[in-house]
């Protein structure tokens, strides 16, 4: 099988430089505006006291206070990880969609499946900010449950399509 | 000659390719090094770094020396590791990019100045980390982090960074033309 490498089409392109433009842009913010994040995120815990479970206890709600910002942290942290890996993903599996897959319509299900998990590292964006406004656990939760979870496995999902047609074509 | 497909990707230029391949390839052999010459490295950044006891407040007592120079090395390996997962990333988004940009920018000074900024930025700013690492044991922490920031990160960052929004930009208006 060989042949012209072809290109997907722009809305698809469109999406995946975004993600990488999005993940550098937060690796660049993570690195420069730490201050300003960590205080940012202990205002929005200190406003969300009762979310946090603060007890009163200044030993207790430091401790709690410290758990959620690096929670938060880690959120902004995998985003930029995630973003710029998913980005490249998205890339390349939706160029190999654009050369050896045959059929408009497989081809059309296969590029909403791995555009749609192209937006997964966009659920940690969400896991960090729920995390400083639910709580730590309710925003994790939330996060997971709503978004990591259902992009995630559209991804694999559009992967796994992608490798049945390619492994059928072979065949 | 055969027409061109509009549908098809363009290579970016032989320069850009191997720039971007040079990338993943100092990253594995970092990624390797560090592997291989783990023990030596850290023997090295310690010996470097006692060598400057003032630079990095050194105050000649175990326990409180002890520390420092724990915390130093902790930092001089994770540059070493950062370099070696930036470079093999950056070195597969220039050669994506750069793809796009040649595939759907028009010809002219536009292409050249994304493609550019893309290959330049994309490849260079990794090498910050090695920067910062190196310059940990002569340095100490705060100045090594300052130089390799203004020096490599802050130029080569920004310059991927807004190729990346401007190359973003560009494929919108081809999407809203189309």
């Amino acid at each position: 099988m060989s042949g012209p490498v072809r290109r997907p089409p722009l809305a698809v392109v469109l999406v995946a430089i975004v993600v990488i433009a999005l993940g550098e842009t937060a690796g660049a913010a993570m690195s420069r505006l730490k201050p300003q994040i960590e205080r940012y995120a202990a205002a929005r815990v200190a406003a969300n006291a009762g979310a946090h479970g603060f007890s009163g206890s200044a030993e207790y709600d430091d401790e709690v206070r410290d758990r959620a910002i690096f929670a938060a942290e880690a959120g902004l942290s995998f985003f930029h990880l995630h973003a710029e890996g998913l980005g490249l993903v998205l890339f390349f599996a939706s160029t190999l969609v654009a050369s050896a897959v045959p059929g408009r319509i497989a081809r059309g299900a296969l590029y909403v499946l791995l555009t749609l998990g192209g937006l997964f590292p966009l659920g940690y964006l969400v896991y960090g900010a729920a995390v400083l406004e639910a709580g730590r656990d309710s925003g994790v939760e939330l996060a997971e449950r709503w978004i990591l979870t259902p992009l995630g496995l559209t991804a694999i999902a559009g992967l796994l399509g992608l490798l049945v047609v390619l492994a059928r074509r072979r065949a | 000659m055969s027409a061109v497909d509009p549908l098809a990707w363009r290579m970016p230029p032989r320069w850009v390719l191997l720039v971007g391949v040079l990338s993943i390839v100092c990253a594995e052999v970092g990624g390797a090094s560090m592997a291989r010459f783990k023990v030596e490295l850290a023997r090295w950044a310690r010996n470097a770094m006692l060598a400057q006891p003032t630079v990095h407040g050194l105050v000649g007592v175990r326990d409180v020396d002890e520390r420092i120079l724990d915390e130093a090395l902790v930092k001089f390996d994770a540059g070493l590791r950062l370099f070696h997962l930036h470079a093999e990333g950056m070195g597969l988004v220039v050669i994506a990019t750069a793809t796009v940009a040649a595939t759907l920018a028009r010809p002219g000074v536009a292409r050249r100045m994304i493609i550019a900024l893309l290959t330049v930025g994309g490849a260079g700013y990794p090498v910050g980390y090695l920067v910062w690492s190196a310059l940990i044991p002569s340095r100490g922490l705060d100045n090594a982090k300052a130089i390799a920031e203004w020096l490599v990160w802050i130029p080569f960052g920004s310059a991927a960074i807004v190729a990346l929004w401007w190359l973003a930009g560009l494929v919108a208006w081809r999407m809203w033309r189309a």
